[in-house]
């Protein structure tokens, strides 16, 4: 795949599992420093797309390139140990947020940031708990970092595992669904942070139901429909869309606010 | 740990019987629970057959190591090579001749019926056509019996046989009539008495060596006959029983019990401590050694079985199929009794520590697979995300999730194995239940003795489920 200037580019991302195929043909570039919203009824294959980003979950074809790291899905290396390597070398590009935070229980808010740097990278545990303590500042977290994640309310331990996901210093963010998971009232505070991560230039691609919020941050949207990119287009296309499909679901996410 | 027990076969020093040595090291085999033959007196191997082995050691120049195990493990020992010779009143008949090498004999006896006091219609061998008879399995007077058409209740010695009887759980027991005066005499029971003589014929007892080792029978054959012209024998025989058993006409036996007349709470006091050694020595190394070793097969084996190799995952199935369906006691018998005849020949206590730990090894690999399984699902991708291979992510982030879980059943395992380890006392390991029975043997104290070594695993087993309260604290500390 030729450079084109984009820090991300998929290509053809192909997958079915059995006689049902979850993506056709997807495809989007982002540049760095850019916002990425992936909308779309359940089972239109956005959160597939993002597992895809960094291989949690495997399209039968396709490419996906971040930076200098790029597979081919199509054309998987024969060897398991090139192929691993490929693949843990995309993983490395990006970090991840999920909607239902995955922390993990017995280690401790500190203890969970520090483990990427301190385990994989090789960091030195002063150096990666400086970066922590930094980190959860700026989530807002100070203070608790001797914490178990039991010990949090669901939106400390969200914002808990955003500062893991950035503690890696990915070239991307990954956010699935980060609010879902959430009450009502909690949801703020993680779209808050989120919300700086943008205006701080990180390079994000989010999958959300949260429009509005949406709005203010995306510089690109996708449109899911069953496996296919159904519009495509900046911020206007959640207040202005062209396709009928994509009128017709943010009708009914608005109605349902 | 296999391979630490592999090197051991290997290198296990030869003190077999085969060393064209001058003073050649023979292992005795010998029940140490049948008085007055060979029994423990506070602690020491002692008896008419243990001097007697001694006396023909000195004589023909050999170093002797006694074994003991109940009689019915006595003939898999030596044919498995892991005794020499038996020491233990082995009464010469056709069928031993046939397979094993017999000295001269040393004891001359005769076979008695023993019943219940109130049981009047059993006087003669005739008589116990259709009764039931506790008996050593392989013993020649369990032959004896079935010939005579008995049927034949298994039992690891005299003195169970004896209380058997006592329970009127049976109605006769066919035993030489030096070992039952001795049990009368100790346990001043009333309850048992002899009825009857077996047959006129004179039973005699003698060394028995495997068919192979015939100089070494030849050495002890020479040995006694010197101690039998030169009266030592006569003098140990007197020693014991007022009478010169190593003839055939030596008078009447007396015998004063080598029990010795101690009250319950003596018998108990002398034995508590080589019990408690049986703990410390038998019952606890076992448990840990089989515990550790058990606990990483089982790791092994449970990520085997998830391994998405079919060449690890179908291995990993048929042992642990294997292990939980098969009882444990065949599971010692292979490795101990079965294995040498193919070359593989463990000592007892390794044998016991691999039978146990491959037993705990295959339980908790369904139980570790059970608590990795149940390490939800998001807990491995988070770790995938932040790019650790499969190693590490196991060892930091889903095994110690899983240990949590694992520990109350995993606490099963362990109780269940602090017990199991009482089972080894057939593959000749001295631990806590060994000891009760050679007291009981002794004394036909049965109930308290076996109640204080079930104290004695209570303790255990009770100090064990505190550390699995604190341990479960301390893997939980993190659950709010």
């Amino acid at each position: 795949m030729s450079t084109t200037g984009h820090l991300i580019e998929v290509e053809g991302l192909r997958k079915s599992f059995g006689d049902t195929a979850v993506l056709e043909d997807v495809g989007f570039t982002a540049s760095s420093g850019t916002c990425t919203v992936l909308l779309g009824p359940s089972g239109s294959g956005k959160t597939t797309v993002l597992r895809s980003l960094n291989v949690l979950e495997t399209p039968d074809a396709g490419v996906v390139r971040i930076g200098e790291a790029a597979v081919d899905f199509g054309e998987l290396p024969r060897d398991k140990g090139l192929r691993r390597k490929e693949i843990r070398d995309l993983r490395a590009r990006s970090g991840m947020v999920f909607q239902s935070h995955n922390l993990f229980p017995h280690k401790t808010v500190l203890g969970n940031i520090v483990e990427g740097p301190v385990q994989v990278q090789g960091q030195s545990p002063e150096e990666a708990e400086a970066e922590a303590r930094r980190l959860l500042e700026q989530v807002g977290l100070a203070g608790r970092e001797t914490a178990y994640p039991a010990q949090l309310s669901g939106g400390q331990q969200q914002r808990v595992g955003i500062a893991r996901a950035l503690a890696l210093k990915p070239d991307v963010v990954l956010l699935d669904e980060p609010t879902s998971a959430l009450d009502p009232e909690l949801v703020g505070e993680v779209l808050a942070v989120i919300r700086d991560l943008s205006q701080q230039g990180w390079t994000m691609v989010i999958v959300t139901h949260e429009v509005r919020f949406a709005q203010d941050v995306a510089d690109q949207v996708l449109f899911l429909h069953s496996g296919v990119v159904a519009e495509r287009g900046g911020a206007e296309v959640l207040t202005d869309p062209q396709q009928e499909r994509t009128q017709q679901f943010l009708r009914r996410v608005l109605e349902a606010r | 740990m296999i391979v630490v027990l592999g090197l051991a076969v290997v290198g296990t020093p030869g003190a077999t019987a085969g060393d064209e040595q001058d003073r050649p090291v023979l292992r005795v085999g010998t029940e140490g629970t049948y008085p007055p033959f060979s029994y423990e007196d506070g602690g020491d191997l002692t008896g008419y057959d243990i001097d007697v082995m001694k006396a023909v050691a000195d004589e023909a120049g050999f170093d002797v190591e006694f074994v003991e195990a109940p009689f019915d493990a006595l003939f898999p020992a030596l044919d498995s090579k892991r005794i020499d010779v038996i020491a233990n009143q082995v009464t010469i008949n056709d069928e031993r001749e046939a397979r094993y090498l017999f000295t001269e004999p040393y004891t001359f006896s005769r076979g008695v019926i023993v019943t219940a006091t109130d049981t009047d219609d059993i006087t003669t061998l005739d008589d116990i056509e259709g009764k039931v008879a506790a008996q050593s399995e392989t013993s020649n007077w369990a032959q004896v019996a079935r010939d005579a058409g008995a049927e034949v209740q298994s039992v690891e010695g005299f003195a169970q046989a004896a209380e058997l009887l006592v329970q009127g759980r049976v109605d006769v027991v066919v035993n030489d009539n030096i070992a039952v005066l001795d049990y009368l005499a100790s346990t001043g029971s009333t309850e048992i008495e002899i009825k009857g003589q077996v047959d006129d014929e004179i039973s005699k007892q003698a060394l028995v060596f495997r068919q192979a080792d015939g100089d070494l029978r030849d050495r002890a054959d020479a040995a006694l006959k010197k101690l039998a012209a030169d009266g030592t024998l006569a003098e140990i025989s007197e020693g014991y029983f007022k009478a010169d058993v190593s003839v055939e006409d030596g008078g009447d036996v007396e015998v004063e019990g080598s029990g010795g007349g101690r009250s319950t709470w003596e018998v108990l006091q002398d034995t508590a401590g080589p019990m408690l050694v049986g703990v410390l020595k038998g019952t606890i190394p076992l448990t840990i050694i089989s515990f550790v070793a058990g606990l990483a097969i089982a790791l092994g084996v449970a990520l085997a079985r998830m391994s998405s190799v079919k060449a690890l995952r179908l291995p990993a199935r048929f042992y642990i199929s294997l292990i939980r369906g098969t009882p444990l006691l065949v599971q010692l018998f292979v490795i101990f009794y079965g294995l040498p005849q193919i070359g593989i020949k463990l000592p007892g206590f390794p044998a016991a520590c691999l039978a146990l730990s491959l037993n705990v090894g295959g339980y908790a690999a369904e139980i570790i697979r059970g608590s990795i399984l149940s390490v939800p699902r998001g807990q491995f991708e988070a770790a995938t995300t932040i790019g650790m291979p499969y190693r590490q992510l196991m060892r930091r982030i889903v095994l110690p999730q899983a240990a949590r879980i694992a520990v109350p059943p995993l606490s099963n395992t362990l109780l269940s194995l602090v017990k199991d380890t009482s089972l080894v006392s057939v593959v000749l390991v001295t631990e806590v239940l060994r000891e009760a029975d050679k007291a009981a043997s002794l004394t036909g104290e049965f109930l308290p003795l076996y109640c204080l070594s079930a104290l004695y695993f209570w303790v255990i087993c009770f100090a064990l489920s505190i550390g699995q309260d604190k341990l479960e604290k301390k893997l939980g500390r993190y659950a709010v």
